[in-house]
């Protein structure tokens, strides 16, 4: 018996592949990021369904809201030329379409065989007026305080690996030296390079050439 | 644990923890803090241990683990202490030789480079000989016997610049080889059989396979009968009996202080104690015990004999050395087990002072050993003279010291002994009473009386390397050193340093023989005379102390079995009226005689008539030869053995390993591993995205076997 | 009894957070580029960490935050050779990266925070705990390996490391929700006794158990899922490696044993098979490949995917014996690999790595010591008695002969002995070829002291493991029997 739950979930789920799909072959970087926007919609009308409703629009908040806005803008700026990387993609695309459909094949032999189906553990359903950010709440400073913690320390090292990573000591401290500055000459001053925009990627990474060098 | 087994823990670890301080930090400590840590060391083991033995005197025995070692299927591996009278009396004896070695090797070893290197050894020597009497199960005793062999090894080859001294120690750890493969099948059928390694458990099922036979296919040997044979395989290898005999003679290239220590006192006494140790299945076979008793026999007669035309000093001492030990095994053979160790004990003392005796006269000669060199010494070193004579005459058995109880004592017991075998056995040890007498008096009375034949200009060439031990077609060299010595008196004369010529500098030591002419010999230091001292107390008097206790009382009571059948001691313990009714007993028997007789023969050969001997030499080429070639068994070794191996090898070497292994397994096999190699090297390319596909290939494959193989 | 004292088993993962966080900012008021100050701090709150961990041991098993975290032998007993590896690591490196200019406070506060994700791990028993700790370990160690911002290669390390730990956590993630899917709880005891009385849905486990072992085995680094670990420990600074190299493998154990033992144990006769499949690749790959390296921490990384192949062998042979094997050889692992790394830092200078096999030619004759501990040290990885390498290996092969699986232990010995040629091939270079520089190694006393004692210990534990082999054994029966 197909309810209308079931008919919605499956809408979702159709969409949110279709999403992922084409996340990975849209050839306009801006398109796919916004596939990805429309992937986490979908996701968070699944999301929705299971009665997560405080998850799923934090999901749309954060994610679409902060993260995607920033990928956007990243995007845009650098101008990435997705073909360039994507070559050879589709030469290596029946192998990888072999496997998945090899995967997928199992995944639905085991997934959906009845047995399945069947057995397996259920969620309760509530009352309409049961609220579930309260829940949550609760859970997280009683049940849950340790791993909330952890998350609090994995947001910490989060915070300490990016200013170690990026933060360059000297960079925003510039002094003037006034003996170089009379002495500099007019032709030091200026250096006028050509260069492209986006640069080629590397044939090979470097470990794989030491790999190479020694065979 | 206990403070009792803080104590057993002390007594190995304190000389262990000197070696260790000596070998790796002995540059560090230098040569005085060396021997002092040494020697402190050794000292508190010998304290720790005569704590031990009052205690084990108050009743309390002690068997345990210490340490598990490892666990494989249902056998396990232990370090463990089996502490009784036998294993506490043996403690004592080793740490107190050891430390009178010790001291003296202060005075031995002054001028030798490898100064911390001996200590080292000799204190790695004292752990292992305490781990091995230590025991209380069969792989510490292995361990011990192995590490005390490996450090034989080393000593024997101390000086390893010396041609002669390497090919004598390759030649000691070949023939204990040849033992030590008899004794570790002895174990493993030991394992088999009763499924544990552990002395009390073996001991407490041993009556249940009395009868059963060796599970060797093929023969139909009693199974308790073929352990013991096996067993005493690794005696005769490390107590050196006929015929793996060969190695100790050879041995005495090591530094004198060693030859007393370990192939005097300890180590070769080893075979003896274990014998012992297992006296619960030795007494269940009387076939091997016939086996031991008439291999003691042919030991202690024939390498008797061999004594007596030696003319280096420590190899006189040697063969008396392996005489005495054929001794002991014929007491082992006719059960009287408690004799052959009080005979060990007794052996101890009076052989290592005998041994650092002979070496303090070495110092005093310049390094030279050739007793026809010597004589006359005796006023020129009062002390070692007046220890020597209580050495050797404890050594004949002189009424009242110490060697006369034991040597006795195994006489009486052989005769009351009806194993088959016995009565050849019984001739055995009474001829060689006065061989012994004989062979100990004769360097005796060359070293310390008559003509001083020292300091002239003509030498005899040096026997540590002119009578060579190793024959000429596999030790050219040792000739080439030979040759040069003799001649060394026409060019050199006058000039004791010129002995030094074409010596390389490592084997100055003890290479230069001998006093110029002119040079009078002097007694050596304190710390030489001293440990003769301290070993000359125990060689006059530890018999007469401890004969009653130990042989016809219940001192052994715990530590030996010794069945109903074999009543030799029972019957000896009877006649037993005291330590002085003895003496009085002897003067009327046989043995006494036969001392007394070989002793007034040698004065009569050597001082009065020297003429006689060289008569008799040229009378009796033939047997002279014999005995000069150590009844030819070096030769037979060489030819058939040393050979016969190099033969095979070189067939196996040729076909099987140039062609068969090298050529097709190894270098096969490694081309398909280099070739395999590089195919793999290429997988890894170094795109993220192989890797990543090699993780999703992981997973699938997974996945179906999971799947599709239920 | 008060909150905070209900709180006593975790007492040494608050200590070191408190410590951390001290650290961060007392790093921000010291000058000076040795940061010798925060250096001394960092090895206090390791050794604070061990006294309290030692402290507050009990026996027995105890939980805690509702059933999340556990408190019994084993995770005290590779709590505490945690910090020892850690602290050995700093010693380690300390010169090599003050040379280098990496030693600062942020990496010295990433390696604690890496810490703490592997005690996380450690006492986790609750996936998602477990999932918290793996991924406060990996971010930290992603950190670390990009530190060196200058370095082409180490950046490219941790890209790579990054990405595919990011696809292993998915295959995680995916494998837990599986589980939670068949039995509705994640904690590691109600997930047993869910399989136990067989309420879960048997395939849907088994599909999950899937992808929950490959995500291990990435962890691990076991064939196929250990192409990271080349060029992680190639690429990344010989510091960095250590550290991965090290007492994340100790987490990795525990984090096997909590998830596939404790957790689904009723599914064993599953993941063995699995396991089996992964260990013998594992060691065919790593020993095969590591003798066509010319780098020597190249070397180190297959050499370490083949003993990983090992480890997994003890796990799948199962009982105390095998659990007990397998944890006896994590930690002698992780004592090796300390030692062989540490070497390599020993041996580099400024502006010089000596992580290639020609830098250890001869080098007996330059630093006859340090050659010995070589050889110790690759006498072990190899398992040449008396080294403890070899009852490590011994250990397992005994334990996989008591459970029945005879053609597995014949591979690992085969495959042993094509290893032992790559560890005796450096031996024969330190001794038998001759310097290809003489220049004179300058040898810190810190890490010099260190490594003699790390090489002597290899050596004295081969001759009496006993003691550390019964702790093992009986770490892993408390801890598993009990409940």
């Amino acid at each position: 018996m197909i309810g209308i739950e079931t008919i919605v979930f499956f809408m979702f789920a159709a969409l949110s592949v279709f999403a992922a799909l084409r996340v990975i072959t849209a050839r306009n970087p801006v398109h796919a990021a916004l596939f990805l926007v429309l992937a986490f919609f979908s996701m968070a009308g699944i999301w929705m369904l299971l009665e997560a409703e405080f998850l799923a629009i934090t999901l749309v908040l954060v994610y679409v809201g902060a993260v995607m806005v920033l990928f956007l803008f990243v995007v845009m700026m650098l101008d990435i030329n997705l073909e360039e990387l994507k070559e050879g993609f589709w030469r290596w695309f029946p192998v990888g379409a072999v496997l998945a459909a090899f995967m997928i094949f199992e995944m639905v032999w085991v997934l959906g065989s009845r047995q399945t189906a069947e057995t397996g553990a259920h969620l309760a359903k509530h009352a309409a007026d049961y609220s579930n950010t309260k829940e949550l709440g609760r859970l997280i400073y009683t049940d849950y305080v340790y791993p909330f913690e952890l998350a609090a320390v994995i947001l910490l090292v989060a915070i300490v690996a990016a200013i170690a990573l990026t933060l360059r000591a000297g960079r925003a401290k510039k002094k003037q030296d006034p003996s170089k500055q009379v002495l500099v000459k007019s032709k030091d001053r200026v250096r006028l390079i050509s260069m492209p925009a986006s640069k080629k990627v590397s044939a090979q990474p470097d470990a794989a050439k030491a790999d190479q060098v020694k065979s | 644990m206990s403070n009792m087994q803080n104590l057993y823990l002390l007594v190995p670890l304190a000389p262990l923890v000197g070696a260790i301080a000596a070998g790796l930090f002995g540059k560090v400590l230098g040569r005085t803090w060396t021997h002092r840590i040494t020697i402190s060391l050794v000292a508190v083991s010998f304290l720790a241990s005569l704590a031990i033995f009052q205690d084990v005197l108050a009743g309390h025995q002690y068997n345990g683990t210490v340490y598990k070692w490892m666990t494989s299927g249902d056998t396990s591996f232990e370090v463990g202490f089996l502490i009784d009278r036998l294993s506490v009396m043996m403690m004592l004896v080793v740490t107190f030789v050891s430390l009178m070695v010790h001291i003296y090797t202060i005075g031995y070893m002054q001028e030798d480079p490898g100064y911390q290197r001996f200590f080292s050894y000799i204190s790695l020597f004292t752990f292992s000989m305490l781990m091995l009497v230590m025991a209380n199960n069969f792989m510490q005793l292995f361990f011990g016997w192995e590490a005390v062999g490996l450090v034989s090894y080393l000593l024997i080859g101390f000086w390893y610049t010396r041609p002669t001294a390497i090919y004598a120690n390759l030649k000691a750890f070949l023939v204990n080889r040849v033992g030590d493969f008899g004794f570790l099948l002895g174990i493993g059928l030991v394992l088999m059989v009763f499924g544990t390694l552990d002395y009390a458990s073996v001991f407490a099922n041993v009556h249940r396979y009395v009868n059963d036979m060796a599970p060797i296919p093929g023969v139909s040997w009693n199974l308790i009968t073929a352990i013991c044979i096996l067993l005493f395989i690794g005696a005769m290898g490390k107590s050196a009996q006929f015929p793996l005999h060969v190695w100790l003679p050879d041995s005495m290239e090591g530094p004198t202080p060693i030859s007393a220590l370990i192939h005097a006192a300890t180590m070769v006494t080893a075979g003896i104690f274990m014998v012992a140790r297992m006296s619960p299945l030795f007494e269940l076979s009387e076939t091997a015990l016939s086996f031991v008793m008439v291999i003691g026999a042919i030991t202690a007669l024939f390498m008797g004999f061999l004594g007596i035309i030696q003319n280096d000093i420590k190899r006189v001492v040697a063969y008396s050395t392996l005489s005495q030990l054929g001794y002991m095994t014929v007491a082992l053979g006719a059960s009287a087990y408690s004799v052959a160790v009080f005979h060990l004990m007794t052996h101890a003392f009076f052989k290592a002072l005998l041994f650092l005796a002979a070496g303090s006269v070495i110092i005093a000669m310049h390094h030279d050993q050739d007793i026809r060199n010597m004589g006359g010494l005796r006023k020129y070193m009062p002390i070692t003279w007046i220890t020597s004579l209580i050495g050797s005459l404890a050594l004949i058995g002189t009424p009242g010291l110490s060697g006369f109880y034991s040597k006795e004592n195994i006489i009486e017991a052989v005769r009351l002994s009806h194993l088959p075998g016995s009565g050849f056995a019984y001739f055995a040890v009474v001829a060689g009473v006065f061989v012994t007498a004989f062979y100990s008096f004769r360097m005796y009375f060359l070293v310390f009386h008559g003509e001083e034949r020292f300091g002239k200009e003509v030498h005899h060439p040096s026997t540590s390397s002119g009578q060579a031990h190793a024959p000429a077609a596999h030790a050219p060299v040792a000739h080439v050193v030979a040759h040069t010595d003799a001649h060394h008196p026409s060019t050199g004369s006058g000039q004791a340093i010129a002995h030094d010529d074409g010596h390389s500098p490592d084997a100055v030591h003890e290479e230069h023989h001998g006093l110029a002419p002119g040079q009078k010999p002097h007694e050596t230091p304190w710390v030489v005379w001293l440990p003769l001292v301290l070993l000359a107390i125990p060689s006059v008097c530890i018999g007469f102390i401890t004969i009653e206790p130990m042989l016809f009382g219940d001192y052994f009571k715990d530590a030996i079995y010794i069945s109903h059948a074999h009543h030799a001691l029972a019957e000896m313990r009877e006649e037993f009226h005291g330590a002085f009714a003895m003496i009085f007993d002897d003067l009327t028997e046989l043995p006494f005689w036969l001392a007394l007789a070989g002793v007034a023969s040698s004065w009569f050969f050597y001082m009065k008539r020297p003429d006689i001997p060289a008569a008799i030499k040229q009378r009796f080429e033939g047997v002279y030869t014999l005995l000069d070639n150590k009844y030819y068994f070096d030769r037979f070794n060489d030819w058939f053995f040393a050979g016969g191996a190099r033969g095979a090898s070189r067939f196996l070497w040729k076909f099987g390993d140039v062609n068969l292994i090298d050529g097709v397994m190894v270098n096969g096999t490694a081309r398909l591993v280099g070739r395999l190699s590089g195919v793999l090297r290429n997988m890894q390319s170094g795109y993220i995205y192989h890797y990543a596909f090699s993780m999703i290939i992981g997973v699938f494959v997974l996945l179906t076997i999971r799947t599709w193989f239920e | 009894m008060s909150f905070l004292s209900t709180l006593f088993p975790a007492y040494a993962e608050i200590f070191l957070l408190a410590m951390v966080s001290v650290i961060l900012i007392a790093d921000l008021f010291t000058s000076g580029r040795t940061k010798t100050v925060t250096y001394l701090l960092v090895q206090l709150t390791l050794l604070g960490c061990s006294l309290i961990t030692v402290a507050t041991h009990q026996n027995g098993v105890t939980h805690l935050f509702h059933n999340m975290f556990v408190d019994d032998l084993m995770s005290d007993v590779l709590k505490l050779l945690s910090y020892l590896a850690v602290s050995m690591m700093l010693v380690y490196s300390r010169s090599y990266l003050l040379a280098r200019g990496l030693f600062s406070g942020e990496f010295l506060a990433l390696v604690l925070f890496a810490l703490m994700g592997i005690m996380v791990m450690i006492s986790a028993s609750h996936f998602l705990t477990l999932y918290l700790g793996l991924e406060l370990l990996s971010l930290s160690l992603y950190a670390v390996v990009a530190l060196q911002r200058d370095s082409a290669t180490a950046t490219e390390a941790a890209m790579k490391y990054f990405i595919l730990g990011a696809l292993a956590s998915g295959l995680l993630l995916y494998g837990m929700s599986m589980l939670y899917g068949a039995t509705g709880t994640l904690d590691v005891n109600a997930v047993s006794a869910a399989i136990q009385h067989g309420v879960a849905n048997k395939a849907l486990l088994v599909f999950g158990l899937v992808f929950i072992v490959s995500g291990l085995a990435f962890k691990l680094g076991a064939v196929p899922f250990h192409m990271w670990v080349p060029d992680v420990y190639h690429g990344a600074p010989t510091a960095m490696t250590m550290l991965i190299g090290t007492a994340p493998k100790l987490a990795a154990f525990a984090f096997v044993m909590r998830i596939l033992v404790e957790g689904m144990q009723p599914l064993m006769i599953h993941w063995s098979g699995m396991l089996a499949i992964l260990a013998v690749l594992s060691m065919a790959v790593g020993n095969i490949s590591a003798i066509a390296q010319t780098n020597i921490k190249r070397m180190f990384a297959y050499s370490t995917i083949a003993h990983m192949g090992f480890l997994l062998v003890g796990v799948l042979s199962g009982g105390i014996e095998g659990y007990g094997s397998a944890m006896f050889y994590a930690v002698i692992y992780v004592l090796m690999s300390l030692g062989g790394f540490g070497m390599i830092m020993l041996l580099s200078r400024e502006g010089f790595e000596a992580d290639t096999l020609n830098d250890f030619k001869g080098l007996n004759q330059r630093s006859p010591w340090l050659a010995f501990m070589m050889l110790l040290l690759m006498f072990s990885m190899a398992g040449v008695p008396p080294t403890v390498g070899f009852y490590a290996k011994f250990s397992v092969l005994n334990a996989a002969v008591a459970a029945g699986h005879i053609p597995l232990v014949i591979m690992a010995v085969l495959f042993s002995l094509i290893g032992a040629f790559y560890y005796l091939r450096i031996v024969k270079l330190m001794y038998f070829d001759a310097p290809e520089s003489h220049e004179r190694i300058y040898m810190q006393p810190d890490s010099t002291l260190l490594i003699s004692i790390n090489g002597l210990v290899v050596l004295a534990l081969g001759i009496l493991p006993g003691t550390l082999m019964s702790v093992c054994a009986v770490s892993v029966q408390q801890s598993l029997l009990l409940h």
